[in-house]
């Protein structure tokens, strides 16, 4: 069975790009569009891994990532975000994200960076 | 050395006064009635300069600047302006689009052009209570930068230069006008110098790295635009400008824009709109989203848009919060289409709420083929710059990216 993934972006062209990327080699369990929801989905779906966004309305990625790995130290969270600050990554590392993409990104980008997190 | 904001707001009036005096000699010689676009002083490395000026012919007149106030000026039409006030100053001159201005209508553009600057220079010399000497004009018809009187760039010893720019524009014909002045940067840096302990001061040296740390901000935004749109892109201008904060949205150009606006909140804070005209936005669009769209966009190809405008604000901000060592929050974007006077409009009044002029930071990426143009306006908080720039330690002016292998 392929790994299960939960996309949260406010954006929906960045989750149909996201999508489409992972669709071939994952199940995409359910969509976020800020982390009010993200937390809600994750909690129904205990997916394998979660690809979150930062900025976003109601709740920021960094702190559903927080609230994610609080109460499930073992989930696996992505940070897939057009943040490149270093303060920015430093707070995301402290609130338990494994990885760090930067968007824009490529395919191959992604993949790598899944499979250094989930592998 | 640090610049006094009051000062640089007082030298901005006078080019403003000055201009509408230019305007007003403009309109009573040839009975075109004109009006005073925008005024402001610009603090540009001279490649942007360069950029500025750079594909267009200008039509115009130089005149050196001494005594109280040294510099050079020069008033540029485009052909086509010059054209139609030559038309009603010195009728049976040929001033045609096409052809060689003829001696009489350049004797008629230097005689406007030494009254115009004439009225531009009066209220500099009245209110710094001395003389200012003027050269006698020099007819110029040059392509980009040569427009300004020779060697204006070269001669300026520092790496960027002030450059008031005023345009002036006919109500009911296609005519522009446009004053230039360069004042010799350390007379005029010294001019605007303000005791350190002055509480409205900012310190020079960061202001000209904070703009260079600008250009590179819109280097990166325009390269997200790339690999996002796999369009070769490239920033045009960039240039840190000094204006009153009610003529912000004027700075905008007259046209339908399609972008987003989105408030960023930190040291620096303030906001960022980051604007494509309507053509533009549907070649970004078509690039990015691969399916057929709704006219005119759909709501995918708005969420597209959106979602360039978070990644090139990130791209733009990013490189401040490195080198500052801070983070700098922004809200999700913003979707906004309308006239650019409009989007710019609402930003203006929420920051004009606690100032009066406004430090604007405008970029512009364009295609080498011509695809797409984006212009990019960001407009700190004045307080909130001036604790940027307080906090900036030169040294790491270099300092833009995060290190993220380090970290995970």
């Amino acid at each position: 069975m392929p790994p299960q993934v939960l996309l949260v972006d406010d954006s929906d062209f960045m989750r149909n790009l996201l999508r489409e990327i992972l669709e071939e080699n994952f199940e995409i369990v359910g969509e976020a569009e800020n982390g009010v929801e993200a937390v809600e989905l994750y909690r129904e779906h205990d997916p394998d891994l979660v690809m979150m966004d930062i900025v976003m309305p109601i709740r920021d990625g960094i702190e559903a990532t927080s609230e994610i790995t609080g109460s499930d130290p073992d989930a696996n969270v992505i940070m897939c975000t057009s943040v490149g600050q270093e303060e920015k990554m430093k707070n995301a590392v402290k609130a338990g994200a494994d990885g760090y993409i930067t968007k824009p990104f490529q395919k191959p980008n992604v993949l790598e960076a899944i499979d250094d997190v989930v592998a | 050395m640090r610049v006094d904001i009051q000062s640089l707001g007082t030298y901005n009036r006078l080019a403003q006064e000055g201009a509408e005096h230019a305007a007003a000699s403009l309109t009573q010689m040839t009975g075109i009635e004109t009006y005073v676009d925008v005024t402001n002083v610009t603090l540009m490395s001279k490649r942007d300069v360069e950029d500025v000026f750079g594909g267009t012919t200008f039509v115009g007149v130089q005149i050196g600047l001494d005594g109280g106030l040294s510099g050079q000026t020069a008033l540029a039409f485009d052909r086509g302006s010059a054209a139609s006030i030559v038309d009603v100053l010195v009728p049976g001159a040929t001033a045609s689009e096409d052809d060689e201005f003829d001696d009489m209508a350049q004797s008629g553009l230097k005689e406007i052009g030494n009254i115009m600057m004439g009225g531009f220079v009066d209220g500099w010399a009245d209110y710094l209570t001395t003389n200012v000497d003027m050269t006698p004009p020099t007819y110029v018809e040059r392509d980009g930068t040569d427009v300004l009187p020779n060697g204006a760039l070269e001669r300026a010893d520092e790496e960027h230069v002030f450059v008031f720019e005023s345009q002036m524009t006919a109500v009911d014909e296609e005519i522009d006008a446009y004053i230039y002045m360069l004042p010799e940067y350390g007379a005029f840096a010294e001019m605007l110098e303000a005791s350190d302990d002055h509480e409205d001061a900012i310190p020079m040296d960061k202001l000209t790295v904070f703009d260079e740390m600008t250009r590179q901000g819109a280097e990166r935004a325009a390269q997200n635009v790339s690999s996002m749109t796999g369009i070769e892109t490239d920033v045009d201008v960039s240039r840190l400008s000094f204006v009153p904060i009610e003529d912000v949205p004027n700075t905008a150009r007259d046209e339908v824009y399609l972008g987003t606006v989105m408030e960023f909140k930190g040291t620096p804070g303030g906001y960022l709109a980051i604007l494509f005209d309507e053509p533009s936005a549907r070649t970004i669009v078509d690039a990015t989203v691969p399916m057929e769209l709704d006219e005119p966009l759909g709501d995918m190809g708005e969420s597209a848009i959106e979602e360039l405008g978070n990644i090139m604000t990130s791209g733009f901000i990013d490189g401040w919060a490195n080198v500052l060592q801070t983070s700098i929050d922004h809200t999700p974007p913003e979707l906004v289409h309308d006239m650019g006077t409009a989007i710019l409009s609402p930003i203006a009044g929420r920051l004009g709420q606690s100032q009066e002029y406004a430090f604007l930071m405008d970029s512009a990426v364009v295609t080498p083929e011509g695809e797409f143009n984006c212009e990019i306006y960001a407009i700190p908080d004045e307080r909130k710059l001036k604790e940027a720039l307080d906090s900036l330690l030169v040294e790491r002016r270099d300092e833009l990216e995060a290190d993220t292998e380090s970290l995970f």
